[in-house]
């Protein structure tokens, strides 16, 4: 079997190091607040840039997966999430660490983490290469009616508000247009200048958008005095009994398939899915009320969710190249970094890779039990790593990695504005997602229509030919339908 | 939602009328896909809802309850330390090929580490050079990156 490859790969003593290494890093840049698992993956491109492509995603694989558990340790810890998708661990992990039960809150979600990611990683074994066999068929317009669903992601990722978003998302694609044009390769908006005609190099809009914007964000917060009091919790009996395992699970195996069908669903993520899961296990308990007061099946449901979510939302990146959320929104720049473009003919072309993502997923959340269990000591130590020395190494790092892709000190310039550019837009309430989806997105869509074109000699009914597309474009406004439904609630309660 | 909306809608509503005024020096292209067809449609999109940001900007400010407090002095030490962070971000580009990475990047790792409030001396002598050492290391030696060395002329 073509799996049993991609684990002995993986397993290999050569690649296995680097999996441990994302997972490890993922962990502790999901627990520290501040530092989301986008802000990792970004941290981590410089130095996975120079490996073998399997190695890199492989590696990028343990860092999402780790992420997305590591936001638990915090939230429980100090009533943080380290990450958006903890969000909803804080309401039962917090009390139960002021309970001094904070061990076994970590010890849950450790277990709950692994399971969900265990069982999406499955989902997306068997999901995506289906998904991806459907996709092969696509022509150019079926490709451009499908970027086009995928940009209506960005309104999903919007945040607060919605027209915000959407501007951030047209910024993103405004941004996109500058150096050749895909189709005949005029120097659009260059100038002259020739650093200009290449177009924004991705990677220094990456960290200068999320890790250099943080960072201000970060310095900030550090100034203002709304620094997080980290209080001394002591770690004790991490390990649930079998009892308290077997009602756990009752609730663990339906929040992670719950979990991976709302990460399929591109535009969802991690948060959706832990609060749903949440009020789904609440709503079915025999006792509600303690719910939100310390029960530990309100951490375990969230947990299996959201991780739930990261084989999931893995499905839509990889069979047909649109991310499902912001993380995936990231990875796909990422992995088009590296030089891989997810898609139908990934699926062809290179087994291999595909084979080493799923092996690296389903070992990920393996070694997010063993490092959960066997290091949940030494969590209150990483919460307490001074920003004062934290953030201006990764500042460095930052401009480090800016300037290793070209050699370039004009790459260095371009994080450093973008940063100062992100900045402004979040402190003005633009999410910096959708910036991001348009950069990675535009110059897509604008290739896939000007294909599409080419072939129908400039006739434009060709897009409106097939059922395919108008199937996306459906679903497209109905994804911004929703979008907006959100934004502007009719019902007078949501009033 | 108030005066921030405004002036940032006013930036876009600029920017998108930049844009599209740019795209008419652009190469008419008769066969498929224009050079000016996507800026375009970007530009009318931006404008479009810039607009509408600058509506919500007006409703919000003719709205709009008290400011929230802030602390004039915190605010005034964090802006003037946030621009000295960035001049000394932009400092480090324009050294960075002069001096080489690793006699620019210890300043630049000890001057944030001071800017974010470190007091402890040892830490911000010893952090910037193990840490310059330490990404010299990874990088020139094991990712093989020529990184930019000491160079007057």
């Amino acid at each position: 079997m073509a799996i049993v490859q991609g684990f002995l790969y993986v397993l290999n003593p050569l690649h296995f190091p680097f999996l441990f290494l994302g997972v490890l890093g993922g962990i502790i840049v999901g627990a520290i607040p501040g530092l989301t698992g986008s802000v990792g993956i970004i941290l981590l491109l410089p130095f996975i840039y120079y490996l073998d492509a399997s190695t890199a995603i492989v590696m990028l694989c343990g860092m999402f997966c780790g992420a997305i558990y590591g936001g638990s340790i915090s939230a429980i810890l100090i009533s943080t999430p380290g990450t958006p998708s903890a969000a909803a661990t804080v309401l039962d992990g917090y009390p139960l660490a002021q309970k001094g039960e904070a061990g076994k809150a970590i010890g849950v979600a450790t277990i709950a983490s692994t399971v969900g990611g265990i069982i999406s990683t499955f989902c997306l074994m068997f999901i995506a290469p289906q998904l991806a066999r459907v996709a092969l068929q696509f022509g150019p317009e079926e490709y451009f009616a499908l970027m086009i669903f995928g940009l209506t992601i960005i309104a999903s990722v919007a945040g607060k508000s919605l027209i915000k978003g959407l501007i951030a998302g047209f910024f993103g694609l405004l941004i996109s247009t500058v150096g050749l044009d895909p189709v005949v390769g005029y120097a659009r908006f260059s100038f002259n200048i020739p650093n200009l005609m290449t177009g924004f190099p991705l990677l220094p809009v990456l960290i200068g958008l999320f890790a250099i914007s943080q960072i201000f964000i970060q310095f900030e917060e550090e100034i203002m005095g709304k620094k997080v009091d980290i209080s001394q919790q002591k770690i004790k009996n991490v390990l649930p009994s079998f009892k308290e395992l077997k009602d756990l699970f009752k609730v663990i195996i339906p929040a992670s398939f719950l979990g991976t069908f709302i990460g399929i669903i591109p535009g969802t993520g991690g948060t959706i899915a832990s609060f749903l899961a949440y009020s789904e296990t609440k709503r079915w308990s025999k006792d509600p009320d303690s719910f939100g007061k310390g029960n530990i099946l309100g951490v375990a449901a969230p947990e299996a969710a959201n991780n739930g979510t990261t084989g999931g939302a893995m499905v839509p990146l990889l069979s047909l190249g649109i991310p499902g959320d912001v993380i995936t929104a990231v990875m796909l720049g990422a992995l088009v970094l590296i030089g891989i473009r997810p898609g139908p003919l990934l699926f062809r072309e290179h087994p291999e890779i595909i084979n080493a993502i799923f092996a690296g997923m389903f070992l990920s959340n393996v070694l997010i039990l063993l490092l959960g269990i066997l290091s949940v000591k030494l969590f209150p130590k990483v919460l307490k790593a001074p920003s004062s020395i934290l953030f201006p190494v990764i500042f460095a790092l930052c401009f480090l990695g800016a300037f290793s892709l070209n050699n370039s000190v004009y790459d260095v310039l371009i994080t450093l504005v973008f940063g100062i550019i992100g900045y402004v837009l979040r402190k003005n309430g633009f999410p910096v997602a959708p910036i991001v989806l348009g950069v990675i997105l535009g110059p897509i869509v604008e290739d896939e229509l000007g294909r599409a074109l080419i072939i129908a000699h400039g006739d434009w009914t060709v897009l409106l030919k097939s059922p395919i597309a108008i199937f996306f474009y459906i679903i497209s406004l109905l994804s911004l339908f929703y979008s907006l439904k959100r934004q502007f609630p009719m019902h007078p309660k949501n009033r | 939602m108030g005066k921030k909306e405004i002036l940032v809608s006013i930036f876009f509503m600029i920017l998108s009328i930049i844009v599209f005024i740019l795209t008419f020096r652009f190469p008419k292209q008769t066969v498929a896909l224009s050079p000016t067809a996507f800026p375009r449609f970007i530009s009318v999109s931006l404008f479009s809802l810039s607009i509408i940001l600058f509506l919500q900007g007006i409703a919000g400010a003719r709205k709009s309850s008290r400011p929230k407090e802030v602390n004039k002095k915190q605010y005034q030490e964090f802006t003037f330390k946030l621009l000295l962070m960035i001049l000394l971000a932009f400092l480090y580009t324009r050294i960075l090929p002069i001096a080489g990475y690793i006699l620019a990047t210890p300043p630049l790792i000890a001057g944030n580490m001071l800017l974010f409030n470190e007091k402890r001396w040892f830490w911000v002598i010893a952090v910037p050079l193990v840490t310059t050492f330490l990404l010299y290391l990874v990088f020139r030696m094991i990712f093989k990156i020529p990184l930019p060395r000491f160079n007057l002329f």
